[in-house]
């Protein structure tokens, strides 16, 4: 069965492809680059440090908190290269094949602007940081799920992720006190990313009726479970202790589990997350009852 | 590292795991942790910052480096550096 073989969806990939290509630029020869960026500036908005709205902000003075920003900002940059390569293999894997005729010339258009956006946040951690941060995650095992399920959590996985980065895409992006070469790429994933997360919202929120259809309550509720952890621990790969030992903050691996328990870190997260976790309630993907995020 | 230092780290990795998965009971040297779900994919880089706060170093990752962590003695001697 063809995974998006329903009027509505079709529509919505027909007009995001349209989109693509009306706004489609070339980032290798578009983007501006700068031959170096100094370390004594911001390189994200403080409120989007992983010490902001605790009490360990207060520690450090301006200078130290910019250096910080800089190693955040090759960090988060080194996430979305992580993420993407992971997209890109599933959606790969995916593209005409059996059940995704309708979404495969889309697919196209996805995988090829994942690619350029790998390249760009690449090419500013090796030019701006001399360095990429390495993926410790172990992949997931979906292997022994049934298919129905293992598709779900894969195109879940990547709208929350799709989800998180935007967050800080928008005000990295939208914040006029930074330099233009940092909002530029965010500004340009941002515009990408918002027709990836109406593909992606639409499609899972069916390949969810689908599981309703198929599965008890109990499966339901284990996948949302997993879905739960999946967020918080995208939440919490943030907090990198290699970024604070490079921003030099000593105690770095005690820092991270302090951090990590600081009730303003809990109201950092839900504001992340609002507006997917409303999504997700919304389409029963969540319950309420449960929902701490 | 000396042996008797790694020798100290392995149960603080064993009660780090068994405080996740009490029913785990004890855990064999040589007991693929990863099969048997003592670590999965949405804690394992909690579990990959424990042992590098524990070993006093980062852990360096390469193509596979999953084989480092799959069971006790792969820890002792992949992350901690025992003979």
């Amino acid at each position: 069965m063809d995974t998006v073989a329903n009027t509505d969806f079709t529509r919505t990939l027909n007009r995001l492809v349209e989109l693509s290509i009306d706004g489609y630029y070339n980032p290798y020869t578009e983007l501006q680059w700068e031959e170096a960026l100094d370390d004594e500036q911001w390189w994200m908005p403080a409120s989007l440090l992983t010490l902001y709205d605790t009490k360990f902000i207060d520690e450090f003075d301006e200078p130290q908190l910019m250096k910080l920003s800089k190693w955040e900002s090759i960090h988060f940059y080194s996430l979305n290269i992580h993420g993407i390569r992971e997209l890109l293999i599933e959606v790969t894997k995916r593209i005409h094949s059996p059940g995704y005729e309708g979404a495969s010339e889309f697919f196209h258009h996805f995988i090829g602007e994942e690619n350029e956006h790998m390249w760009f946040f690449a090419k500013f951690c090796l030019k701006y940081g001399s360095k990429i941060y390495p993926d410790k995650s172990m992949k997931m095992n979906v292997a022994e799920l049934e298919s129905d399920i293992q598709t779900f959590l894969v195109f879940a996985r990547i709208l929350i992720f799709e989800e998180i980065v935007d967050y800080f895409n928008i005000r990295i992006g939208k914040d006029e006190s930074l330099h233009p070469v940092i909002r530029q790429v965010n500004n340009v994933h941002h515009q990408d990313e918002s027709r990836h997360v109406a593909f992606g919202r639409q499609f899972v929120a069916q390949l969810h009726r689908d599981l309703i259809a198929a599965y008890g309550h109990a499966r339901l509720t284990e996948i949302e479970g997993y879905l739960r952890r999946y967020i918080d621990a995208s939440l919490q790969s943030f907090y990198n202790p290699a970024v604070y030992r490079d921003a030099g903050i000593e105690d770095e691996y005690r820092l991270r589990s302090a951090l990590l328990k600081e009730p303003g870190r809990t109201r950092q997260h839900e504001k992340i997350m609002g507006r997917t976790t409303d999504f997700l309630i919304k389409n029963g993907i969540l319950s309420e009852e449960n929902s701490t995020l | 590292m000396s042996t008797a230092e790694t020798a100290s780290l392995l149960p603080k990795v064993k009660a780090w795991l068994l405080a996740r998965k009490p029913e785990a009971g004890d855990i064999e040297m040589d007991l693929d942790l990863i099969e048997n779900r003592l670590i999965d994919s949405l804690g394992f880089l909690e579990f990959v910052f424990f042992l590098e706060e524990l070993g006093g170093r980062e852990i360096k990752f390469d193509g596979d480096s999953l084989h480092k962590f799959r069971s006790l003695r792969a820890i002792n001697e992949n992350i901690f550096g025992a003979q």
